[in-house]
């Protein structure tokens, strides 16, 4: 099936879903993805009536994660003056994947949750493209049977789809949202059952058998044009404190400039922060505006989590996260013994 | 003059800061050339503004010395008398630098770093011959081929570069530079036509005259609501924005050496930091106030206080926005809460 027609059917779908719940009202609104006004973008819509139902659309741009919408560091929608709010989401694995484990940290009443799951197809890598294009101007992206076709004033030129999408993408297990067993309700559209994932980590297996020097080089260099924006934050459904340690200002523990020592100190925090915790879903780095991509590094930690604790975020909303959990098998080797 | 970058370079690299926009971890910035061959001219503008020469990301304000309690020795910075150039700039981002200027020397208390800085750049721009999609500056006034800006303005006819003296700086720079030839009038015609197609080529035309005056009474709109209820609440619109001015101010002490340094560093008005109180109280408590007061900043107080909008139509922000909440479409939705007004007056 081309990737046209899959989008379609997906979006039709998704529509359909939408359009029930607001229609029976199970839920206030439904927040989803409309066309973007500029050609490597989607727009976040949060949409009240069943007229507008057509406005949800379904690409491979849609990269945003939606489940940032219903944390407290975002107050729009969960203004306590405005009540319980019943929402609807549209969901691809990630968004599925961010619901579960914000339900699993306390942050969101999944009873409250209605995911509208559809099954990802992939997440163009708007970066990599942008930068192959360079300083013409994109005027237009489809796809194309299994293509990516971007075209400009002057230009076409035409990118194998399996190819220049996220490198999360390429091997993500968990393409539709977890079903979540005590809230079957909740999981409307396509959800599957997710027992375990098999992932074998092959995308960071380069990065590991660099020296240790050469690790340290790479991430000086990739995060060397931060302008501490904090897009990355921002748009990242786990980062969810209401004073991120890098605000913190009594007292100061984290500088806020640009050189390069405090760069990194705000980056591999917060990624340390992200141990079992991130759900892959990349975007920090689609929205990163100068394009660095962090998401080797979370990679990183999510094979740490593997392999030390088996534990894999989003999946179980019964299972407790390893960095709020203590197991007495819990390996020690770091401890000292004499 | 387009053959000749190199020339130019050498002859002008040693009495000044020479500025072009170069290519740095896969972003055009304007960067100070090392190497001629590095600077990039076939571009519709970089990524970011090149504010960033006169008011950089981090700057040291100045360094001090301690005796371990108090501050003994207050060490200003030398290099503020430094020639810049700044070589390949567009129009849009030249009159960036007037309306910084009137934000850095406005009331009693002027930004001598900046201004010192200014006073000493030279701005050799080059006329955008193909606007973006989304740039709009002649909404605001402006004009791809704007010279009131620049100090020397080129334009590209291809195989060379027409060169244009604006002010006397550039005049007198010009004067030095021996081996520009003499303007053909038929180059001068061929530039006429490239301005006239620049100018109606542009697909955003945004509609801001007046636009301070239906902002001004609708502080207080459930439009903020409307716009802001994607926004995440970064600051890349600002960040990005060659006119948004906002610094935060940080004494950085170390104590262990009994020195220290003053810095300033860009913040922005999408931050829950900023101007948070002390109390804890904040007056911008949310996306919605913080939302507005860019605009706001950009489309009514800036007409207010110095007469100008405070926005140069370079389109960086709709570009960049990593939810794609478009300004465009921001200032549409503003307008029509006037024509709304004047439906129900004449009903």
């Amino acid at each position: 099936m081309s990737i046209e027609t899959e989008n379609k059917k997906i979006e039709e779908e998704m529509r359909e879903v939408a359009r029930n719940l607001l229609r029976e009202k199970k839920v206030n609104v439904v927040i989803g993805y409309t066309k973007g006004t500029v050609p490597l973008s989607s727009t976040p819509i949060i949409i009240t009536s069943e007229n507008n139902v057509d406005k949800l659309i379904w690409n491979n741009l849609c990269y945003v994660n939606l489940a940032k919408y219903l944390v407290p560091r975002i107050p729009q929608l969960i203004d306590p003056e405005k009540g319980d709010l019943k929402v609807g989401i549209v969901s691809k694995g990630c968004v599925g994947r961010a619901l579960v484990h914000l339900s699993v940290e306390n942050q969101i009443n999944l009873k409250n949750v209605k995911m509208i799951g559809i099954p990802c197809n992939g997440i163009i890598n708007r970066k990599r493209i942008e930068k192959e294009i360079g300083e013409k101007e994109i005027l237009e992206l489809f796809t194309s049977d299994q293509d990516i076709v971007v075209k400009g004033k002057d230009f076409e030129a035409k990118y194998s789809y399996d190819e220049y999408i996220n490198e999360l993408c390429k091997v993500c297990k968990v393409k539709s949202p977890p079903k979540i067993v005590d809230f079957k309700d909740s999981c409307l559209g396509e959800c599957q059952e997710v027992k375990s994932v098999d992932d074998n980590f092959t995308d960071v297996v380069e990065f590991e058998s660099k020296a240790t020097q050469d690790k340290w080089s790479y991430i000086k260099e990739a995060l060397q044009s931060c302008t501490r924006c904090y897009a990355c934050r921002e748009a990242c459904p786990m980062c969810y404190c209401n004073l991120c340690f890098v605000d913190q200002n009594k007292p100061i523990w984290f500088e806020k400039t640009t050189e390069i020592s405090d760069i990194l100190s705000f980056h591999l925090i917060r990624a340390m922060h992200l141990a079992g915790r991130c759900v892959a879903c990349g975007a920090c780095s689609s929205v990163c505006p100068v394009g660095i991509d962090l998401n080797l590094i979370t990679r990183k930690l999510e094979k740490i989590v593997k392999e030390r604790f088996d534990f894999i975020s989003g999946i179980d909303s019964n299972k407790m996260p390893p960095m709020m959990d203590y197991n007495m098998n819990d390996r020690e080797e770091f401890m000292l013994e004499e | 003059m387009k053959n000749e970058i190199g020339k130019l370079y050498i002859e002008l690299n040693e009495e000044f800061n020479f500025y072009a926009p170069i290519k740095d971890q896969g972003n055009l910035k304007f960067r100070k050339v090392l190497n001629p061959d590095d600077i990039v001219l076939d571009y519709y503008n970089t990524k970011i503004p090149p504010k960033e020469i006169l008011f950089p990301e981090m700057e040291v304000l100045f360094e001090y010395k301690t005796d371990g309690k108090n501050v003994t020795e207050i060490i200003e910075r030398k290099d503020l008398e430094y020639k810049n150039i700044i070589f390949g700039i567009r129009p849009c981002d030249a009159h960036s630098f007037t309306l910084l200027e009137y934000f850095f020397s406005y009331g009693d208390v002027k930004d001598e770093i900046f201004l010192k800085k200014r006073k000493n750049t030279l701005i050799m721009g080059i006329a955008c011959n193909s606007p973006k999609s989304t740039c709009f500056c002649t909404s605001i006034e402006g004009h791809p081929f704007m010279k009131s800006d620049m100090d020397i303005l080129l334009v590209d006819l291809g195989e060379k570069y027409l060169v244009e003296g604006i002010s006397d700086k550039g005049k007198k720079l010009m004067a030095r530079l021996k081996w520009l030839t003499d303007a053909k009038q038929q180059d001068v015609k061929i530039a006429e036509a490239l301005s006239k197609k620049a100018e109606e080529s542009f697909e955003t035309k945004l509609d801001l005259k007046d636009i301070d005056k239906i902002l001004d009474p609708n502080f207080e709109h459930p439009i903020w609501e409307e716009i802001s209820d994607i926004c995440i609440g970064c600051g890349t619109c600002s960040f990005l924005c060659p006119t948004c001015t906002c610094f935060d101010v940080l004494d950085q002490n170390n104590q262990y050496n009994n020195k220290g340094r003053r810095i300033r560093i860009w913040d922005t008005c999408q931050f829950s930091l900023y101007t948070l109180h002390t109390s804890g109280h904040n007056p911008r408590k949310s996306c919605i106030e913080r939302c507005r007061n860019r605009i706001l900043h950009k489309f009514c107080y800036y007409p207010e206080n110095y007469d100008m909008l405070g926005c140069v139509g370079c389109g960086r922000c709709i570009q960049l926005c990593p939810v794609n909440n478009d300004l465009r479409s921001i200032i549409e939705r503003i307008n029509k809460i006037k024509s709304k007004k004047e439906e129900k007056v004449s009903a």
